[in-house]
């Protein structure tokens, strides 16, 4: 019994650990292609200094902000001001636990099945995303509160307000895709959507979920705090919002976490309607060559693919929108976002309900 | 806030760019365009330097004849015509010859200088001239208080090419401050 526990704990901290390195490689890829898009969308070159073509400069900055000085404001609640960016980073990060990254394999180690792809495929995974990301809103909230400045409760309370309003958009615009899959695990959801891409639920009959799509799309980057819904961290209003007074390496606590929320936004994106790690032909052609037994990389590299292009669509948003005013971003959301996701839900169940009639 | 509402009937084009967000479409299509023709503008500053205009007016500095001997006379002008003081001048006879002058000591504050050109426009010798450094960061702001010996350097370095004296140069020049074998020496 205890050498079966050491297995399987062996093995979930081996999955763990890929997984984050996974994670963490990618912000630091991201903080740099951001830049780099920004600038070449706006004739600009963006980092060239450090290593060839600026690549190494994440790191640079990572150096500085690990050796920054670590600045707690006078009247600030220590304790909060603390744990706030952990509680920022820690729920983002757990999301990634029900990401299925590729195919749904299992495999045999001393009579315990273990799935490579995922690192605990649960029964309501989405929900579990759901829930964990919205306690990421508490550590900005706290964030900006325990600063005991002006700007930072600004930030927070905007925050809390946007990602709140929000995140009822992302999920009642889930729900159309959970009516069409019929589970709320999201290796089942990706399983559902095997095949040619017209299977993806975006497309997927009979209820195609493109305005989901898009409503999911707008909600997480107000969810993300991202331009052009980055009023908790306007600059021109705001110093920098919740994360006003933060220096060092809770900033870049922050910082991560904003990232990795991309990330987990854009992966559960692609899972849920852009068929996550299925190919937009039926099988893959690694089968097809007779390579079957790698064709695990095919499926990862499209999931991959899926994911950093959500990603670039949220620079190129960045590049492209103003910020929007505040009493903009709730009407938007709350009088054009929430009534397409409702009028979604009701038209897939609906369309569902024919559909298995006939 | 808007008191009355004032919404008008949108056409169905309207309409349809409104609920296909058209306008932010158009915008991320100005975008993309930009990247796939990614032509920057930077000039990667201490790699690479942009050419300088012919007339462009640098660091200031004091110029000699090709024999060595410094052009200033000490005459002041440059001080005169100076807009923000930048320069002070002190004037005095060359020893040994009383119908010659120079600038015993010659300060620039460069701190205050605003690369106006005046100073070299006055001088009456072109004495004065502006070199096309522009690289004068310095940690400290005391090493922009330039003397006369410092002035001479840059000038050294930046002007390899020396005039001959005034009055070798053309028959016709007029020249003045020279000294005259015939007029004896001042006592001392």
């Amino acid at each position: 019994m205890v050498t079966e526990f050491g297995l399987r704990l062996a093995i979930s901290l081996t999955q763990i650990g890929a997984v984050m390195c996974i994670v963490v490689i990618t912000v630091l890829i991201l903080t740099l292609a951001e830049r780099k898009v920004l600038g070449w969308m706006q004739d600009r070159m963006g980092p060239m200094e450090v290593g060839p073509y600026g690549i190494l400069q994440p790191f640079a900055d990572a150096i500085k902000l690990f050796f920054k000085e670590d600045i707690v404001p006078a009247g600030a609640n220590k304790f909060i001001f603390t744990m706030a960016p952990i509680l920022c980073l820690i729920p983002t990060f757990i999301g990634f636990a029900v990401i299925p990254w590729g195919p749904n394999w299992t495999f045999e180690i001393n009579g315990i099945v273990v799935k490579p792809f995922v690192i605990s495929d649960i029964n309501i995974g989405i929900l579990y995303i759901l829930a964990f990301a919205s306690l990421a809103a508490y550590g900005i909230i706290l964030g900006g509160w325990a600063s005991n400045s002006k700007y930072s409760l600004l930030g927070g309370l905007r925050s809390a307000a946007q990602v709140i309003s929000y995140e009822l958009n992302v999920g009642l615009s889930i729900v159309g895709v959970l009516i069409l899959a019929g589970s709320l695990s999201l290796v089942k959801i990706t399983d559902a959507q095997t095949g040619w891409f017209w299977n993806w639920h975006i497309f997927a009959l009979p209820a195609p979920q493109i305005f989901a799509f898009v409503v999911y799309v707008i909600s997480v980057v107000a969810e993300t705090n991202r331009v052009p819904f980055d009023l908790p961290e306007a600059e021109s209003e705001l110093v920098a919002g919740f994360f006003t007074e933060y220096s060092g390496l809770r900033f870049a606590f922050f910082f991560l976490a904003e990232y990795a929320n991309m990330v987990l936004v854009s992966c559960v994106a692609s899972a849920l309607f852009l068929g996550g790690w299925n190919a937009p032909y039926p099988g893959t052609l690694m089968e097809l060559v007779g390579l079957s037994s790698w064709s695990w990389i095919e499926s990862t590299m499209w999931f991959a693919i899926k994911t950093y292009s959500l990603l670039f669509l949220f620079f190129w948003l960045r590049a492209t929108l103003p910020r929007l005013r505040y009493d903009q971003l709730m009407r938007f959301g709350w009088k054009v976002l929430l009534p397409i996701a409702l009028a979604n839900i009701v038209v897939t169940a609906i369309a569902v309900f024919i559909y298995q009639r006939i | 806030m808007r008191s009355t509402p004032t919404t008008k009937r949108l056409s169905l084009s309207e309409w349809f760019k409104t609920i296909t967000f058209y306008e932010i479409l158009v915008g991320m299509k100005a975008t993309l365009s930009h990247l796939i023709n990614y032509r920057p503008v930077t000039l990667q500053y201490p790699h690479e330097k942009r050419t300088l205009p012919d007339n462009y007016r640098g660091m200031l500095a004091l110029l000699r004849y090709d024999d060595g001997t410094e052009k200033c006379v000490g005459c002041d002008l440059c001080e005169a015509a100076c807009p923000s003081r930048v320069i002070r001048v002190v004037s005095a006879e060359v020893p040994g010859e009383p119908t010659k002058r120079y600038s015993k000591e010659y300060y620039m504050d460069m701190t205050r200088c605003l690369f106006c050109g005046m100073c070299v426009d006055a001088c009456p010798v072109d004495a004065l001239g502006m070199t096309r450094e522009f690289e004068w960061a310095v940690y400290d702001k005391r090493q922009l208080h330039l003397n006369k010996q410092q002035l001479l350097a840059i000038g050294d370095r930046s002007f390899p090419v020396r005039e001959k004296r005034l009055e070798l140069q053309h028959p016709n020049v007029a020249f003045f401050n020279v000294a005259f074998s015939h007029v004896p020496p001042k006592p001392n």
